[in-house]
């Protein structure tokens, strides 16, 4: 949190959207992509986030001045979408037709590990999200995960085997 | 050490992106209006709860001569306040969500961006904003109803690793949604809640009348469960859906969901979803004794895409102009249905039927009616917004 960090903290506390929004502003754009990886959908990600920005309003008294407030925050966001995923089964599948594509270079390669994730469970896709795309630090993609460091290298190996069951990796804890 | 994986870098960034302008915006208007209503719920608990409590001790000291022995069965029942509006509370803003529950025709009832409950007595054309079960702002929240009186909502609580496990509450309303009791509760940590376990992550509540109710569970290593009541939700018994031909249910999330249950004439009808290998599938089920049993009854052509019910034999599955597809024998045969359904979102909408004719879909808290069995739809207001 910045210098005026506490003083926006205060004020947001007490209900100030403009002192909340400049709290988000710094983490928005994480925890936007965050919930991208996460649902693969635009409209479904801006729910997520936005829905999220006001459980944090409700929350924020559970926040500590000298806390750091983008763990805590995409947590939230992978709460909300962990829950978005929940839910109805067409929620989770989109049309066909409109499923979003990438660039890579191996167009075959590209099929397999994108349908890998589509079908990856949010437990797994939330620690690869957190460490290969936000390039998150142990330490902090262990705060998001609400565990130990050794916990979260622990999750991020189960992912990565979940995601290529053929790959033989070693836990190193 | 975790290894470097260049390729899963760039597969994730192609599912990412960044916040538009727009969203920006957006969201900046949604925080200049102020603080979700949502947030006065525990104060109004608490105050609740200090009236009660203050109001008990009146009625026990009145009544202290009277022995009523205590109620077997059920949870001690708590009530909501009386209908409150916060100051700070916005309208909603659309794409949100909705979710429909329509018991008849003209009955339908709407639960708007998962914080405003509303009843429609005339088949969507005008809204009456009702009351949530109090202090219910904690976790997965669905409902429910049998006619414009009786609902039940189902409160899924803090579920454990893929879904092992899962808290849950059902709460009961006679009188509209006026005022709510809590009638099951289970905790994740043990077995209760009058016959609905513990286990598997609790999905959908849906009633068919007074009396007769379901509560579907899943989790990602076993069957799905569909618990069944015949006394309005105070016990339940419980069953599990058969693999369907061609799926195979395995740990690690080859499993099946299990949907909302509708009565049809004398059968009930229940959708379950599920992944492979080879990718999603779905299925329809169907319960010829209450729901002690189920069979596999069909697959759905397209499992990105919701199944409506409309009769026993006739169901639908609306998408776009042009794509959607209906069976009238039940599930054996579909053909191309010259519906005029559309929308904007690429998920496909929830539709509910409140008889062979009159229906609603919503996708985003969007919702259009039918009043021709779903030839034809027309957008109407969404409550709330």
């Amino acid at each position: 949190m910045s210098d005026d960090g506490p003083r926006l903290l205060e004020r947001a506390k007490a209900g100030d959207g403009q002192a909340l929004e400049e709290l988000l502003t710094p983490v928005l754009e994480v925890a936007f992509r965050l919930a991208m990886t996460m649902l693969n959908d635009r409209e479904a990600a801006e729910d997520a986030v936005q829905d999220a920005a006001f459980k944090a309003w409700r929350k924020l008294d559970r926040v500590r001045p000298d806390a750091p407030l983008r763990p805590w925050f995409l947590a939230i966001v992978a709460n909300e979408c962990r829950s978005a995923r929940r839910g109805r089964w067409w929620k989770v599948l989109r049309f066909p037709e409109v499923r979003s594509t990438g660039t890579m270079v191996n167009l075959e390669e590209r099929i397999d590990l994108a349908t890998a994730l589509e079908r990856l469970a949010p437990k797994h896709l939330l620690p690869l999200s957190l460490y290969y795309h936000l390039d998150l630090p142990i330490e902090e993609v262990a705060r998001v995960l609400d565990c130990s460091e050794g916990a979260a290298r622990v999750r991020i190996h189960r992912a990565l085997a979940a995601l290529r069951p053929a790959m033989a990796i070693e836990v190193d804890g | 050490m975790i290894p470097d994986d260049p390729e899963l870098r760039r597969a994730l960034d192609a599912r990412s992106g960044e916040p538009s302008p727009e969203f920006r915006g957006g969201l900046h208007q949604a925080l200049a209006r102020g603080r979700p209503a949502a947030n006065w719920i525990p104060a109004i608990a608490v105050a609740t709860v200090i009236v009660l409590t203050v109001a008990s001790v009146g009625v026990l000291l009145a009544a202290r001569n009277l022995a009523h022995p205590p109620h077997g069965g059920l949870v001690s029942g708590a009530r909501t306040a009386s209908p409150t509006t916060s100051p700070t509370e916005s309208p909603v803003v659309l794409p949100s969500q909705a979710y429909l529950s329509a018991p008849s025709r003209d009955i339908v009832w709407a639960f708007v961006d998962y914080r405003l409950l509303f009843r429609s007595q005339d088949s969507g054309q005008t809204w009456e904003r009702r009351q949530l079960p109090l202090g219910v702002d904690t976790g997965r929240l669905v409902f429910t109803f049998a006619d414009a009186d009786n609902g039940w909502a189902l409160l899924a609580i803090s579920p454990a690793t893929q879904c092992q496990a899962e808290g849950a509450q059902i709460w009961h309303t006679a009188d509209g949604a006026n005022t709510w009791r809590l009638i099951t509760s289970v905790a994740a940590e043990r077995a209760g809640g009058n016959g609905i376990r513990a286990e598997q992550c609790k999905e959908f509540i849906s009633f068919v009348d007074k009396a007769r109710g379901f509560v579907t569970a899943w989790d990602d290593n076993s069957p799905p469960t569909i618990y069944r009541t015949i006394d309005g939700g105070a016990t339940w018994k419980s069953s599990r859906l058969p693999d369907p031909p061609g799926f195979q249910t395995a740990t690690g999330g080859f499993t099946l969901r299990a949907q909302d249950v509708y009565r049809l004439g004398n059968v009930l009808l229940v959708t379950a979803y599920g992944m492979q290998e080879s990718g999603g599938k779905g299925y329809v089920f169907k319960s010829i004794d209450g729901g002690a049993g189920w069979t596999y009854t069909a697959p759905i052509p397209s499992p990105a895409i919701a199944v409506a019910f409309v009769t026993e034999s006739r169901w639908l599955q609306v998408i776009l102009p042009g794509q959607s597809v209906e069976t009238t024998d039940a599930g054996r045969s579909w053909h191309a249905y010259a519906s005029d359904y559309g929308q904007a979102a690429p998920v496909s909408p929830q539709v509910v039927f409140g008889d062979a004719s009159v229906g609603y879909a919503t996708v985003r808290g969007s919702i259009q009616r039918t009043e021709d069995g779903g030839l034809h739809w027309k957008y109407i207001k969404t409550p709330g917004t």
